[in-house]
Formats: C-alpha cells, structure tokens, sequence
C-alpha cells in the first residue's frame, strides 16, 4: 500500500540546514492499522506530511498503491490525495462555517461525482459515524468527538485506501477517545489501511503494528500487537 | 458549481461580504451616471461648429476714442488683411461660433403679426460672405449677392435685411417637413410693421456663440449687413497651415492701420473651443477623477478584505487542499466568492443608479441614462472584482496543505 | 489613557503599513473630493452681505407688452433707463442705486503703457456705502457732483497701482476714462464680494470687483455704451445710444436700501403706486406684477450657483460614501486580524469600554493624518481648478471654515467608520484566543 526506501527530507533556511528524515524505510501492507511514535521533533509530522502528499521529500523513493509519487505535479498529488488518501487531525479541521453534509462534501466535490453520489456517500459516511441526523448542524454546535466524528467521515466519504490520522484524539478527553478508536478499528477491520500518528502508547498499543520514529529514522519495527478488536461493536454514540 | 456551499458559509459572516457588497453598488450607481455626463459633456465640447475651424480666426479692436470714418476704417482694414500673403476669405463679422456674446432675436415666425412665437435665433451678419470666410457648407439655395448687401450705422437708424440664409436646423423649426425653403419668408418678430425677410439659401450648419448643449446650438441665421460700428472683428481664414503666420502679419497690418483702438483679442477656434467649454471640461475632468479614484478605492477595498480572509481562512485553505482540493480549486473558491458578491452588489447597484439618475435629471437637465451605461458599468464592476481579488486568490492557491497538520 | 490610546493608535499605523495606507489614502481622497467640491458650493452660494440681506432689495418692474410671447410670468430681470432714474430720483428708500456695466478705455498718456480697456460701472453714490465697499483713499462723490453729472471717478486700488506710483495717493488726480478726463475722488481698497452680488446679470458673477466707478449720468451723457445684457420688447423710439434712454429696453440694475425702521411692504406699496401712475401714462400694459428680492432671495432666483456645481458635490458627497465604506471594511480587517490581542488585553483586565476607547481613538487617529492628507489634496485639487479656470479664482480658496469642515468631516468619517469594527472588537470575549483558530 506504502512503501517508502531511503527516503529523505531536508528543511534548508538560508542559515540551516535540518535533516527531518534521512534513510527513512517503511513498508505498510494493505490493511494494517500502523501506528508512529516518537518523541516531539523526532519527524513523524514530517513523515505523515509526506506520507500524505501534503510535502515534497528531498531524495528517496515513495510508492504509494504502485503508483510512484516522486515528479508528480501539484495536481496529480491532489488527485492522488482525493482518491486514495483520506486525512483525520488533531485539530478536526473541520470548515466552520459549513455544516456537517458541507464538510463532507467538500472532497467529494474536488472529486467531481454528481450530486445525487455526493449525497449517497456523505449520508452514508454520516450514518456510519453515527450523525447521520445531525447534517444540517454546524461544528460549533458539537462536542470535540462528535467533530472529529465528522472528520472521519469526511475522510472515508472518498472511500479511500488510505487512512491517515494525526494524533486524532490528542484533543479529546479518554472517553471521546476511546469512542474514535474503536471508530478506527471498525473502518479498519472493513478494510481501509490506517497509519495513525500518536504520542500515547496506550493507543499505540492497540495498533496493529508499531513503528517508532527517533531523529528521522526508523527504529523500531514489526512488532506485532495486534487485538482482535474487530469483533468488538459498541456504538460511536455511546460516548 | 460550489455556489451554495459558498454561500452558505458567507450568510454566516455577512458583514464583510455585505460591505464589499453595498461598496460595489454605490460605486456602480456613481460611475454610470458620472461616465454619462462624462459622455455627455465631452461631446458637447466636440461638436462641429460647421465654420472651417482649422484654418480660420479672429481678431478683435475696440477703440479707445471715437473713430470719425469707420466705413473708410472696414475697407481699409479688409483690404489691408486680404493683402496678407496665405489669406484665403476675410469678412468683418459681428460674432463668431463659440465666441460667447452673441446677438440673439426672439419670437421667429411664418405668419405675420404672430406674437407668441418661441423660436429664438441667433443673428449673424456681415458685409462679406459668411459662407466662404467661414466655410459653410451650403445645402440648398446662394450665397448673397452685393446689390443685397444693405448698410447700418447703428448711431442714425437700423437697417433691415431683405434676405437671409439659415441653418437647416433653424429650417426645419420654422418649416416643419418642408422639403425646400429656399424663397419662403419669415418675420423677426410678432409686431405689425414687421417685414418678411426671404430665404435665399440653407447653410448645413453653424452654431451660435453661446453654443448651448442639445439641438439650440445650430438655431442661427445670417443678414448682408455692412454694420458700421467702433467695434471690429475680422474673421480670416487662411490657406491651409498658413494660419499662424497670417494671424501675426494681420496684427501688425491693423496696428499699422490706425492708433485709435486697442487689440482685444485674436485666436483661432481651439482657443474659442478651450475657452466656451472650460466648464465641461472641468466637469468631464473632476469626473474622470472620481470615477478612477472609486474604481481604485474599491478595489483596494476588494483586494484588502480578500486578503483578510485569506489570511483567517489559511487553515481551511491547507484542509481543503489535503483534502484534493487542486490550487485551481481554491483559486477558483475564492474567484467565485467574489464573483458572487460583486453581482450581489452590482444588482443593488443597478437601482441605485437609476435613483441616482433620477435624482439628476430632476435636479440638471441632464436626459435619462441609457441602458448601455448600465451594462458598462456593471460590467466594469465584475471585471475590476475579477481583478481586485485574483491577488489575493493567487495567494491562497500557494498555500501549503502541510499547514492542515500544525497544531495552530 | 487617552495619550496610551493615542500611542497606541500611531504604533498600530505602522503594523500593518499597506492596510493602513490604504485607509489613510481612502479617507484623504474622499474628504479631498468633498472638500473642494464644498468650498466652491460654499463660496458660489454665499451671501457677501448677510447682515444687510433684509436691507437691500432689487425691485423688478413688468413692461412687457400685454401679448408678450414665451411668456413664463415673470417682469424681466433689469429695469428700463427711465424707471431706474425714477426710482432713483424718488428716493423712496434711504438709499438706492442704480448700476449698468461698463468697459471704458484707460489711456494713461504714458508711452510704456498703451491705452487698455477695462471693467467698469455706473452707479449712484450711495453704491458704495450700500455694499459696504472698502476705501483706501479719499471718499464717494457728492449727491450734487452726481445730479450734474461731474466728470469724477472712483478707481480701484489695483488700477491706481497701475497708473500711478504705487502707494501714493491719487486722489484730486486725473484719470482719462474713453477719451475724457475725470478727476479722481476715491479709491478703493481690494474689494470682493462674492459672488458680484451687485451685478449677477451680464457679468461674471464669481469676478474681481470692477476698476472703474462714474456718475451714471457722467456716463449717460458721454455715451459710455453698455457692457452687459438689455432686453428689448419693442424697438427703441429713435436710434442710437439716445433711443435706448427713451427705450422700453431692459438694462440697467437697480438697488434700494431701507433702514431697519421702514418696512418692505411700504416699500412694495410704493413700487405699486408708481406702476399706477405709469399705468395712466399709457405704460405698463400688464397688470401690475412687481417683484421685490431681498439679497438671499435675489441670489436663490439668479441661480448663481450652477447646476454642475451641485451636481460635482452630490457625486463627491456620494464618493466620500463609498469611502466610508471602504474604510469601515479595512478597519474591519485590521481589527479582526488581531482577536489575539483584544482577548489578552480582557483577560489582562481591560473593559469592554476600554476596548471600545481604544480602538476608536485608532480609527480617529486614521482621520486625522488622513485630514491632514485630505487638506493638502484638497488644496491641490482648487489651484488645479483655478489653473483650468482663472474665472473661479475666487470661490477656490481654502478659507478658515473649511479648514475646519475638512478635519471635523474626516474625523467623523473615521470615527463613524470605526464605530461597526470597534463595536466587533468589543465582542471578543476575554480569553487567549490564541488558542482555539
């Protein structure tokens, strides 16, 4: 699904030069649910940011679903970032003055489907996260999870292939939190690969799969801790 | 495409969209009526006088003590002028199109002893021929021939004319739908010993000294009368690019002449011009200055609260961007925007330019605004909108979506 | 606090430069626009007497002919010769004059100054004292040197500059006016009304006052021809300058001056009685349709000021609008653009007034350097216009009132401007609103 071989980044100011990923190797297989760590300034926003097509690396190659990333232009990455990537932050990054079915809409337009698909995908994505009654409601109007509820539907409304989440629940309390991981899981256990950026090893600990990221390497890898979550069902509202 | 999101999200901040808006319909509702009287005026100012204009001038004598022979004084000074090498026609003239003081007779008309007649025109006269000195074109009938020419010294009696030639605008006035007027009379005036004056020929045109805007301009006749008067002003049109040579000898030939009198004046028509439509100049320019000022200011309007919420909206701009968006999505967003409250604020604009409008024409005499200014104007609006927010829209195509991911 | 305010509204100018020029440049150019326009609106229709407005009165007298065409009901605009000597010899007010314009011929004999022509009016004596008129040197001729029509003149200060060494007084000199010596009795300070109340009719009313003032009866009896407008419903009796004396040809401009006991309708009375015993001379066919303005009114009802006059100042009226809104739209931005710091300072204490306060002293501190702006561009615009114009040399100068209109308007334009963004402003809710984005 992603691979990444000897990947770099630098970040060059007129005065310094800094190394934000060097050698960087990863290979995420469809279908995992991999979480990064690391200490704060180790890379992995660098990473994701990459990762997600949203910054250019430095040398190195990037492979994401086959295709190779590297000498794409700034609309073939938008593409890709439309079709295949759907995105989850910290902040919800939700638009505040649309409501909720704008949210969703607003990648399923850069898409291009018609509106009647548009719709179709956004109530569905909605009903999914459990809002689906709440369209016409505007972020403000929500608690923190129920915004980043709406995030992830907005992210799945694509139906990518790729999920990635930066540090979802950092802004919500361990009960929201707890609600969106299980949120994650399910989507997971559907199918959609997930690489979750986190600081929290507790979280970290329900991934699939680890990798931890000090000073733009890699260096931990393959560890297995995978949990049969997927049997597990409890309802998003239940938060 | 994206309009109802667009405007959903702008219904939810209205007030910054709702000034732009109502800036975009004040400067609509003053830039259609101020590029009207600017049309209005430049036009007036341009209008033909009908006389050769290139070629031909004035110069003026008053004299500054009693002048015995003033007969004697004309032909001397006539012949001294044609004298001058490069003069083509000379004629002492009593006034002359856009010189400003004008002798003026009321109360036209056809039929004898009718009192109450409104047709007021303006009345040159000279011993030579108009139509050559000015160069006046002739559409129907002659020129005056000498046995016509009758002499007035102002200081015994009054001469009257016998004929006349007029301007075809003044034909049609005094002979609605005649097809020719050459041989028909008039009266200057309502009163019982009023004389019919003959028709003897139709100039296309001549305008008055006053020049007034609109269809009065060209309300003028000509008499053949020598008119013996202190007062002096020759009319001299020159062979073409001879103008200014023969204006300085036709000075110093006059002033050689005689020492009784005092040079007023001499120029040729674009100082006459300059000088009767100094104030539709003024009016046309402090206009053009307003309305390039507006356009200016709200642009600069646009272009300072497009780029305020450029700069609130980077976030959501990095969001949409990781979300797909392509940089021409967001220019396109922003365009759309803008779009969207232009065409808001030129429909309000569009009304208010016509109670503008009616404001004016109540309070000048200034005709209706013609829906082709409106046109203009609005779309002058959606262009320099265009315009103004492409900057700022440009700005936030470059916006990075790595902004999406920073925790501020 | 005020003074913080104000430091801290000059240190916010500088924050954000473009922005802020932009809104300085708004403000400036609109209170330009409206200024210039407004001083010549204010200088055309000004009332150079208001203290004698109700005093002064021009009676306008109806000898059309009974059938008279093109007719819209009003007497015309000058009296006939005969009626203004009437009247003037009546003497039915406590002053009066007569007045018909005049261009004499100046020839000073001196071989480096030619003869030239220049303006000129035939009055009565009491003109002077009537319209207040300045003098430098001597006084108006007498009430006899004007029934025998003496060759006596009242000169203005920038013709006696002319002939004579400047500074000295001319007075008792002699003056050769259209072939004929007058001796000198006065003259005149600079002196200009505006607009030319005396003579709105074939004049340029926003002029300098003229050079040269005679007996009118001097300057009817050396035939000094008119320079100015006459309206003739009927031919003159005779021809020449003789006829147009006898004529029923309107053109001289009459001027009464009543003292404050006597009343304007006495006054009107008499210009009725007069009509009347007219009337059984076999004039005046129409019926008696006198008209009597006093000095605003006799302004109102020439239309002195123009209408693109009026129309250039509703329009800069209407621009100084737009730049209203602009300004109200920039500030908006500016003040938004830092919820940051309006939060903080809450938090820190500040009330809601103090934020109120503060951001209007930086919305008015935008009006003053733009005023300060807007004078100069103002200034510019009328010596641009006086370049354009010579004739509105008068009307385009910047007097102390403007001066005053111009800053009060743009500081009311800025703090009007001010009120919506710093009323939003005041909404911020103390927080660090750094926070949440």
């Amino acid at each position: 699904m992603l691979k990444m071989q000897n990947l770099s980044k630098v970040y060059r100011t007129h005065m310094i030069e800094t190394q934000a990923l060097r050698g960087f190797d990863i290979h995420v297989r469809e279908g995992e649910f991999v979480a990064v760590t690391g200490p704060s300034g180790s890379g992995k926003t660098t990473f994701l940011n990459i990762a997600g097509l949203l910054e250019e690396f430095s040398s190195g190659e990037y492979l994401i679903d086959g295709v190779n990333v590297a000498g794409l232009d700034d609309n073939a990455r938008s593409r890709l970032r439309n079709e295949k990537i759907g995105f989850i932050f910290q902040g919800f990054n939700l638009i505040p003055d649309l409501n909720l079915f704008d949210n969703v809409d607003v990648p399923l337009r850069y898409r291009g489907f018609d509106s009647a698909e548009r719709r179709r995908r956004i109530e569905q994505s909605l009903t999914q996260v459990g809002l689906a009654s709440r369209q016409r409601h505007y972020p403000a109007e929500l608690s923190g999870g129920q915004q980043q509820r709406v995030a992830i539907a907005r992210a799945l409304a694509g139906s990518p292939k790729l999920l990635l989440a930066d540090e979802p629940t950092g802004n919500l309390d361990s009960n929201m939190a707890r609600g969106v991981m299980e949120l994650l899981e399910e989507i997971n256990a559907a199918g959609t690969t997930i690489l979750m950026v986190t600081h929290d090893p507790e979280l970290a600990a329900r991934a699939q799969r680890n990798v931890h990221i000090i000073d733009g390497q890699v260096s931990d890898l393959e560890h297995e801790t995978r949990r049969a979550l997927a049997s597990l069902s409890t309802t998003p509202e239940a938060v | 495409m994206e309009v109802r999101p667009i405007l959903s999200a702008m219904l939810r901040n209205k007030t910054a969209p709702l000034l732009i808006a109502a800036q975009v319909a004040l400067t609509l509702a003053i830039i259609c009526n101020a590029l009207y009287i600017i049309r209005d005026r430049l036009s007036t100012a341009a209008r033909p006088t009908g006389a050769d204009e290139t070629n031909l001038f004035e110069i003026r004598f008053y004299p500054h003590r009693p002048i015995a022979d003033i007969r004697g004084m004309q032909i001397r000074d006539l012949e001294a002028l044609r004298a001058i090498p490069g003069v083509r026609s000379v004629a002492w003239v009593n006034q002359i199109p856009l010189g400003q003081s004008s002798w003026n007779i009321g109360g036209l008309t056809t039929e004898p002893g009718k009192r109450d007649s409104n047709i007021q025109a303006t009345y040159y006269f000279s011993g030579g021929s108009l139509i050559d000195t000015f160069g006046l074109r002739l559409i129907e009938g002659r020129d005056f021939q000498s046995s016509e020419v009758v002499e007035s010294d102002p200081r015994k009696e009054r001469a009257e004319p016998q004929v006349m030639i007029i301007t075809r605008a003044l034909a049609e006035l005094l002979f609605p739908g005649a097809a020719s007027v050459v041989g028909k009379s008039f009266y200057l005036g309502g009163s019982d010993d009023a004389k019919p004056v003959r028709i003897v020929g139709v100039v296309e045109r001549l305008q008055s000294p006053s020049a007034p805007a609109g269809a009065r301009a060209e309300l003028s006749m000509i008499a053949p009368i020598t008119y013996l008067d202190g007062y002096t002003r020759y009319a001299v049109r020159a062979e073409p690019g001879q103008r200014e040579r023969v204006m300085a000898e036709a000075e110093k030939a006059l002033l050689a002449l005689s020492n009784d009198r005092v040079l007023l004046g001499k120029g040729g028509f674009d100082e006459l011009r300059a000088r009767r439509y100094s104030g539709e100049r003024i009016m046309a320019g402090l206009l053009i200055a307003v309305t390039g000022f507006l356009l200016l200011i709200t642009a600069s309007g646009i272009v300072g609260i497009a780029s305020l919420w450029v700069n609130q909206r980077r976030k959501q701009i990095g969001v949409r961007r990781a979300l797909g968006g392509r940089r021409v999505d967001i220019l396109r967003y922003f365009v759309t925007e803008n779009a969207i409250i232009t065409t808001a604020g030129v429909l309000v604009g569009l009304s208010l330019a016509l109670a503008l409008n009616h404001v004016l024409v109540g309070a000048i005499e200034l005709p209706r605004l013609p829906l082709i200014y409106l046109g203009l104007g609005a779309l002058v609006m959606w262009l320099l909108g265009l315009l103004a927010v492409s900057g700022p829209a440009w700005r936030a195509a470059q916006v990075s979506p790595a902004i999406a991911t920073r925790s501020v | 606090m005020f003074r913080y305010y104000l430091s801290l509204g000059f240190r916010s100018l500088r924050r954000n430069p473009v922005l802020t020029a932009l809104m300085v440049l708004t403000l400036s150019v609109g209170v330009a626009a409206s200024i210039t326009t407004l001083t010549i609106l204010h200088a055309m229709s000004g009332n150079p007497l208001p203290h004698k407005n109700e005093q002064l009165l021009v009676p306008l007298l109806d000898n059309l002919p009974a059938d008279n065409g093109n007719d819209d009901g009003e007497p015309p605009e000058q009296l006939t010769f005969m009626d203004a000597m009437k009247l003037w010899e009546q003497k039915a007010a406590s002053r009066q004059t007569p007045l018909y314009g005049l261009s004499p011929a100046i020839d000073s004999g001196r071989a480096d100054l030619p003869p030239f022509f220049t303006e000129g009016v035939a009055i009565g004596r009491d003109f002077f004292a009537m319209f207040e008129a300045p003098f430098l040197y001597g006084d108006a001729w007498s009430a006899e040197e004007d029934a025998r029509a003496a060759k006596v003149a009242v000169i203005s200060r920038s013709l006696a500059d002319r002939l004579f060494d400047s500074g000295s007084n001319p007075v008792g000199k002699t003056v050769r006016i259209s072939d004929n010596d007058f001796s000198i009795v006065g003259v005149l300070d600079s002196w200009n009304p505006v607009p030319k109340v005396y003579r709105l009719i074939g004049s340029e009313r926003f002029d300098t006052s003229e050079d040269v003032f005679v007996p009118i009866r001097t300057a009817v009896a050396l035939e000094f021809d008119r320079n100015g407008s006459m309206d003739c419903s009927s031919e003159p009796p005779a021809p020449g300058f003789q006829g147009y004396l006898q004529s029923e040809c309107n053109w001289v401009q009459y001027w009464a001056e009543l003292d404050a006991a006597s009343s304007r309708s006495r006054y009107a009375d008499y210009l009725l009685a007069y009509v009347n015993e007219q009337k059984a001379l076999g004039r005046f066919v129409r019926p008696p349709n006198n008209r009597l303005y006093n000095v605003g009114e006799w302004l109102d009802s020439r239309g002195v000021v123009d209408d693109d006059t009026r129309t250039s100042t509703w329009l800069s009226f209407a621009f100084l609008l737009v730049c209203l809104v602009n300004t109200v739209g920039l500030l908006l931005a500016k003040f938004s653009a830092r919820p940051g710091e309006i939060g903080v300072r809450r938090a820190l204490g500040a009330t809601r007034a103090d934020v109120f306060r503060q951001y209007l002293t930086e919305a008015a501190v935008i009006g003053v350097v733009g005023a300060l702006i807007g004078l100069v561009l103002t200034w510019s615009a009328l010596a641009y216009i006086r370049s354009l114009d010579a004739s509105l040399a008068l009307v385009t100068r910047l007097d102390g009132t403007m001066l005053v209109t111009a800053v009060a308007v743009s500081i009311a334009a800025s703090l009007l401007a001010g009120l919506l963004p710093t009323w939003r402003a005041c909404q911020v809710v103390p927080a660090l609103q750094l926070k949440s984005q």
